[in-house]
């Protein structure tokens, strides 16, 4: 991390002192009295401005990170300097300290309005000036400080985020795995922070057929995010078994059970599809149950199995079923039937086949899922409160004699 | 996610409502502390006034089961209805935890 900002407690005193304090007064003696105050106090960057005019050129040349600003000024006032720093982006936060002799009600309420961030009377009082210089650039470094960090871990969190991203199936083997297989595949995928807990892919098998999983760690964000990048990477382990789902899971649940912590697991579903005849097999382990949509119904595919990085003696079971030309099938994550509608109802899985019905007799085609996700979120009230993926494979029709 | 224990000698019953999410992962972790610190020879988890339970809910039951074995009382997840009991089934969690 940028070691300049990392400003601990020990060195946040030290920090202070070198810091950079710009005095604004027009009276020879006050900017005498002032400095020497601070000096005797350990500061050692103090500069020096006779008025308004003079303070906002030397302001516009080099930051400072506090201003000890006068208020009757010949030329410009400090009301005036006050409104023009308040008024440009990027003095808008720089600590202004106002000192003044007359002090009525009336002019501190002014004080503040013009953007002033504190106040102190005149005469003025050496350790009550002090203690409030320090107190403001200890705020002015801590936020400097919270503010360096965030945008440290949003830079990160910004390649971590890409990282992620490529672990999803690229657009070029979505392509040749569509054009292999006589199939339209749409798929969507969003975290519901940066980095997510959800992925999903596809792998071609042979010449006839090709695999595809949909993965959701428990949780989500940073924590789930890494169990992904496990799970891909155990993944690929087992590519002589990426033809037998039940096997698939098996032995990915084996590896993964060691190093998945208490409490954390991924439910999962992993299918095979055949090319030619639209035969599927498929094991589940725990996913939302996945749908295959025709013209006429929804049904479901039995996706309940024992969630991966759990226990070493789960099983998994092979069960087939078939994707005919016309024909749908579709995976998601829980998120698309957990979340709560405008009418305070979830989804639930009727729910989501409902629509899913409805948006097929719309004649959605092969747009079903960006049809199904803009009602999902013109109907959420909240922001994403977990991961979303939604897949679909259309199993195109032939046209006859091609 | 709401809850209230009621101890009969030993036997412990916690009586759930609201949801039990990724949120509640604070709470849910007190209420085991709670839980450990009254010697139970077991504990039944009231589900029947829950509405929904996401995966991290769930992971925390496999956390509580975890605890059970360890402290060497007998945990039983029991009520579930609706959308509570379809994650249970769907997830097999009934073969790692006894439900009812």
């Amino acid at each position: 991390m940028d070691s300049a900002h990392s400003v601990t407690e020990g060195n946040l005193l030290k920090t202070i002192l070198g810091a950079n304090i710009l005095v604004v007064d027009d009276m020879q003696l006050m900017r005498k009295m002032i400095g020497m105050c601070l000096e005797r106090a350990g500061y050692s960057n103090i500069s020096f401005a006779e008025d308004g005019d003079d303070a906002l050129k030397m302001i516009s040349e080099g930051m400072p990170d506090l201003v000890i600003l006068d208020l009757n000024m010949p030329r410009m006032s400090g009301y005036e300097v006050c409104k023009a720093l308040r008024a440009n982006r990027e003095t808008e936060n720089l600590p202004i300290l106002v000192q003044s002799a007359s002090e009525t009600p009336e002019e501190r309420v002014e004080v503040f309005a013009s953007g002033a961030t504190d106040f102190v009377s005149k005469p003025i009082n050496q350790p009550e000036l002090l203690a409030r210089v320090q107190m403001h650039l200890e705020n002015r470094f801590m936020i400097q400080n919270l503010s360096d960090f965030h945008d440290h871990m949003q830079r990160e969190l910004s390649l971590a985020k890409e990282m992620q991203h490529a672990l999803l199936p690229q657009d070029s083997l979505i392509e040749e795995v569509e054009q292999k297989a006589g199939m339209v595949i749409e798929a969507e995928y969003q975290a519901s922070f940066e980095l997510g807990g959800d992925l999903w892919g596809l792998w071609p098998i042979d010449d006839t057929s090709f695999g595809m999983f949909v993965l959701d760690i428990s949780g989500h964000g940073v924590g789930a995010s890494l169990n992904t990048f496990r799970v891909q990477a155990t993944m690929g382990r087992h590519k002589h078994l990426y033809h037998d789902p039940a096997a698939f899971l098996l032995n990915l649940n084996s590896d993964l059970v060691e190093s998945f912590p208490l409490g954390q697991f991924g439910t999962m579903f992993y299918a095979v599809i055949d090319t030619e005849s639209g035969a599927i097999t498929y094991a589940g382990a725990g996913a939302p149950r996945p749908f295959i949509i025709s013209d006429d119904n929804v049904r479901t595919l039995d996706s309940a199995g024992t969630p991966i990085g759990i226990i070493a003696s789960a099983t998994y079971e092979n069960l087939t079923d078939q994707l005919n030309e016309g024909e749908s099938l579709f995976c998601y994550s829980d998120v698309l039937i957990e979340t709560p509608f405008s009418n305070g109802e979830m989804l639930g899985e009727n729910g989501l086949r409902d629509l899913v019905s409805s948006k097929r007799s719309e004649g959605v085609g092969e747009k079903l899922v960006e049809k199904l996700l803009a009602t999902f979120f013109e109907e959420i009230q909240t922001s994403l409160p977990d991961d979303l993926t939604a897949v679909a494979f259309h199993r195109t029709k032939k046209v006859a004699g091609s | 996610m709401e809850y209230r224990i009621e101890n009969n000698a030993g036997d412990l019953r916690v009586i759930f409502s609201g949801d039990i999410t990724f949120t509640q992962n604070v709470s849910f972790r007190n209420m085991l502390k709670d839980i450990s610190s009254q010697s139970a020879n077991s504990c039944v988890f009231d589900l029947n006034g829950v509405g929904m339970v996401d995966s991290a809910g769930l992971g925390m039951f496999l956390i509580a089961k975890e605890q059970a074995d360890t402290g060497g009382w007998k945990l039983h997840l029991a009520g579930a209805t609706g959308h509570v009991a379809s994650m249970l089934k769907l997830t097999k969690l009934s073969e790692i935890i006894e439900a009812s």
